[in-house]
């Protein structure tokens, strides 16, 4: 991704080894991480998982019980909050109810003792920015959820912080309009270039948005990579889990040498994978290979498989419009496998029962041990 | 209407409610010594006569004074207890707000005589000033009410927000916190007024020989010929209450719309 | 980073924060309540020798306070009174709640409330002085009715005894009633009055079923913001009993100051308290038992 030439990839935020204690409950167990200079970055994971507490740490809301946050190098334990180069969106928003629009964006630069004309100016190029021209005069309570979060993104940047930090800004809004802003918010941050650090518990607003996600359960970051890399080869089946669905099967490993690794896998048979197709470390549980739905393709008549081929029995079908999902029941196996098939016109929706032949790769395994 | 024998018992209720009350401008008007029907004309005279009375003046600047003094100080003292309890946890939280909200679940007679031994045992003199120790302490609980309802619909991520966009925690209150809450601390200041202008029992016994308005007319009571001029100072005190609750109610409401929260009717 | 000291540490805590903030309105109630509460303690066990107070250790105070018929009557007129009070005023004030909870457009309601309100902020002196002038010998009810000529001679009924105790003070502290159950019935999700008409059952068995047990807590706090204050009431028996018919402020109020048994009075006091938090201990807990409300 990096131009020739261009120096590799500042650090903007740096944890190391950051504790922290609620009493006896351990929010945080040791978060060790690095977040690059202009990258959308998410923290995700199910509530409770610590995502928020770290970014508030990051913000300076929370103190941390040991450990480093460096922001831009710097050591910020004893930098209290507003005196961070880091601005805030909020869950709530928390638009001022009692100042206008213009007097909501225009708060935090009150101690820049601009001039009215630049004060003025200075508002309304962040109005235009988050597409709310005109809109300054209007009284805060009188805005809509998606103006409500517009403003308090205009407010945050137009400190033009070093590091945006976005606490689950979309989950109040409604399907479509969150898919929107998350369009706009992409936009933004690339016109902006400035470092956002996302918190979200939606892996399918992770995955679009981010440049590298960290996903996080109970106080520790499982998994940080890139969307692809995150939702090809998870290292844990709890991180294949969590982001979108996995099928698991029951394998067991016959032998492992110079990057082979020999797996007999329940339904599939003996196939043999690449060591990057086990990126997890060994947890010594039972072995499993994992593959996702749209992995699997069922064949219709004349149809070949490009590499192997099984039969299978069709056992539920759940129709979405554009896509089918099927519930099928491979030979040999006891449990049901979900498939995913793109609807495509002319091509009936098959029904439960149907004797049926499945395509699938063996790089599209992923091995858990 | 379908539920019209509600409806009819809930205005049969209040016709009990006010029935007393209405009574006051309709004898203050009348032009007889006695209260009693039939009416006989009407008069402004019982006004003028109760204005002639200079003790009046006097327990009306004293009154003025005393419950001026308590509400200020107890909305002080409210917005303190009210900040802490809504905002912070601490040990014995509840074992001190219990203390601060007693008053409301006391007696008044045995706030008076406790808050009167003491002062009798360190040799205070009974005046104004402690009438409005005493006042203080049984309209904070008030002041505290109001206030905590008002801190408590105080978004947390405001101040937050506020922090996070460079201001201090003091200016964070001042921009932020005090013009959300003043809504709160007018009608908290109002009730605490109201409050304190009608009491009479820690006015009574912690005066000495300061009279307060209430004092004054209870006092006033034991002469049945002042009686008429009773009832024309009574309709103006209710003209007075009505003025300031319709005040208070008004800031309530636009607290209410400031914040954007819905209207669940109704102080306290 | 440096190891921090405990005080450091605590000194930037949310518990220390909230101790600073609340400490002046802490201190104020701790040097001019908890204190004289605890000296009213601390002299119903001393000696009085009469105009002074003999710091010497004595149960005679609640002996005699509760021995005694006089105090005794005084006191079981005081908790009689009340307790009427209380009966009245809530039984009276539960449908007006309703109605203005269920049945008055939302929009409407805080104007009702404020109806509601506004007589209990008129001076109390004032009010209870009215129901004297209403209901006494000459009053206005007797003159009323004399002069349409229902009755010949005044009703005596009606004029310086208990009933009109009970009128005064269940009129005094109506609003008081009325604006805790309603409080407790708006909380109550509608969906959940639909949702047992739903199940079968009639209006008035939903009412029976899921609203009143959901607005007992109201009534609890009702019973206990009317119970408490009616039991320490000055005003009324002074006005409306000529001071004939004292209840137990007016027989504290005798003993401290008139006849300056201090001892024997802060007993009485203590004891009043005493009544007033059993009995409410009581009432709390036998809502808990039986109805499974919440406070």
């Amino acid at each position: 991704m990096a131009a020739p030439g261009a120096r590799p990839a500042q650090t903007m935020i740096e944890f190391r080894d950051v504790h922290k204690y609620y009493g006896d409950y351990h929010a945080l167990r040791g978060i060790t991480a690095t977040i690059r200079a202009g990258e959308f970055f998410s923290l995700l994971g199910p509530s409770g998982c610590g995502k928020t507490t770290l970014l508030r740490t990051i913000a300076g809301f929370e103190g941390i019980s040991s450990g480093v946050v460096l922001i831009d190098g710097k050591d910020v334990a004893a930098v209290p909050a507003n005196k961070r180069p880091t601005n805030m969106v909020f869950q709530s928003y928390a638009i001022f109810p009692h100042l206008t629009v213009e007097q909501n964006v225009g708060f935090g630069l009150r101690r820049e003792g601009l001039s009215k004309e630049a004060l003025a100016a200075r508002v309304a190029e962040a109005l235009e920015m988050v597409g709310l021209k005109g809109y300054g005069a209007r009284a805060a309570h009188a805005l809509s959820g998606g103006q409500r979060q517009r403003v308090a993104l205009a407010r945050a940047l137009i400190l033009k912080p070093k590091v945006l930090l976005l606490d689950e800004p979309l989950s109040a809004l409604d399907k479509k309009m969150r898919e929107q802003m998350q369009v706009e918010l992409i936009r933004l941050q690339r016109q902006v270039g400035i470092t956002f650090i996302l918190v979200t518990h939606d892996q399918e607003e992770a995955l679009v948005m981010s440049d590298r996600i960290a996903v996080m359960f109970e106080g520790e970051i499982a998994q940080l990579a890139d969307p692809e890399t995150l939702y090809r080869r998870p290292n844990s089946k709890k991180v294949a889990d969590f982001i979108g669905t996995m099928n698991f099967l029951p394998a067991s490993i016959l032998s492992e040498s110079d990057g082979q690794i020999e797996v007999e896998a329940k339904g599939f048979g003996r196939v043999t994978l690449a060591a990057d197709q086990a990126p997890g470390a060994a947890t010594g549980g039972e072995a499993m290979v994992g593959f996702r739905p749209e992995t699997l393709t069922i064949l219709f008549d004349g149809q070949q498989a490009t590499d192997r081929e099984t039969m299978a029995t069709i056992e539920e079908v759940v129709y979405y419009g554009d896509m089918t999902y099927y519930d099928v029941k491979l030979d040999g196996m006891d449990s049901a496998t979900r498939i995913s098939m793109r609807n495509v016109f002319g091509r009936p929706v098959l029904d439960i029962g149907t004797r049926t032949r499945i395509a699938w790769s063996p790089g599209a395994l992923v091995l858990f041990r | 209407m379908k539920f019209s024998g509600l409806r009819l018992y809930t205005i049969l209720y209040l016709v009990f409610l006010y029935a007393p009350i209405l009574l006051l401008p309709l004898f203050a008007f009348n032009d007889s010594k006695v209260i009693a029907f039939p009416l006989s004309g009407f008069t402004t005279a019982w006004f003028a006569e109760m204005w002639a009375d200079t003790q009046l003046h006097n327990a009306l600047k004293n009154s003025l004074i005393v419950a001026s003094s308590a509400a200020i100080l107890a909305t002080t003292f409210g917005v303190f207890a009210a900040r802490a309890s809504t905002r912070f946890n601490f040990p014995y939280k509840a074992g001190i707000m219990g203390l601060v909200m007693l008053p409301l679940v006391l007696p008044e007679m045995i706030v008076a005589m406790a808050l009167l031994i003491v002062l009798l045992a360190m040799g205070v003199n009974l005046s104004i000033f402690t009438i409005i120790l005493g006042h203080v302490l049984i309209c904070t609980p008030f002041a505290v009410a109001i206030l905590s309802s008002a801190f408590q619909s105080l978004d947390k991520s405001l101040e937050e927000a506020a922090y996070d966009l460079g201001e201090t925690p003091l200016s964070t209150f001042r921009l932020i916190i005090l013009p959300l809450v003043m809504p709160g601390i007018v009608s908290s200041l109002l009730i605490s007024f109201t409050i304190s202008l009608d009491e009479f029992i820690i006015a009574f016994f912690l005066g000495g020989n300061q009279t307060t308005l209430s004092v004054y007319i209870f006092g006033q009571f034991r002469f049945p010929a002042k009686v008429p001029s009773i009832m024309a100072l009574g309709t103006i005190l209710v003209l007075l209450s009505i003025v300031l609750l319709s005040i208070a109610e008004f800031f309530r409401r636009r607290g209410l719309a400031r914040s954007g929260t819905k209207d669940t009717g109704g102080f306290l | 980073m440096a190891q921090e000291t405990r005080w450091g540490r605590f000194r930037r805590s949310e518990a220390a924060s909230g101790y600073l903030l609340v400490s002046p309105t802490a201190a104020y109630a701790i040097l001019l309540l908890a204190a004289p509460l605890a000296m009213i303690i601390l002299y119903s066990v001393f000696r009085d020798g009469y105009l002074t107070v003999i710091p010497a250790f004595t149960f005679d105070n609640y002996v005699e306070t509760w021995s005694s018929p006089i105090y005794r009557s005084v006191m079981i007129r005081s908790l009689s009174v009340s307790m009427a009070v209380t009966l009245v005023t809530v039984l009276l004030a539960y449908p007006v709640a309703y109605f203005v909870s269920f049945h008055v457009d939302p929009s409407r309601k805080s104007l009702w409330l404020f109806l509601i309100t506004i007589p209990f902020w008129t001076s109390y002196l004032i009010r209870v002085f009215l129901w004297k002038v209403i209901l006494g010998y000459n009053g206005v009810v007797n003159s009323a009715l004399m002069s349409i000529g229902v009755i010949d001679e005044p009703l005596t009924w009606i004029n310086y005894n208990i009933q009109a105790f009970v009128v005064t003070l269940a009129h005094a502290y109506a609003p008081f009633a009325i604006l805790p159950i309603f409080v407790a019935m708006e909380k109550i999700d509608r969906s959940l009055l639909e949702a047992g008409q739903d199940l079968g059952e009639s209006r008035l068995m939903t009412f029976w079923r899921v609203t009143l047990p959901l607005s007992m807590a109201g009534v609890v706090a009702a019973v206990l913001i009317v119970f408490i204050p009616v039991i320490g009431d000055y005003v009324t028996p002074n006005l409306i009993g000529g001071g004939k018919i004292p209840m137990i402020a007016n027989m504290i109020e005798n003993l401290m100051l008139v006849r300056d048994n201090k001892p024997l009075g802060s007993a009485i006091a203590v004891s009043a308290m005493l009544i007033v938090t059993v009995v409410s201990l009581i009432f709390v807990f036998l809502n808990r038992r039986f109805l499974g409300g919440t406070k």
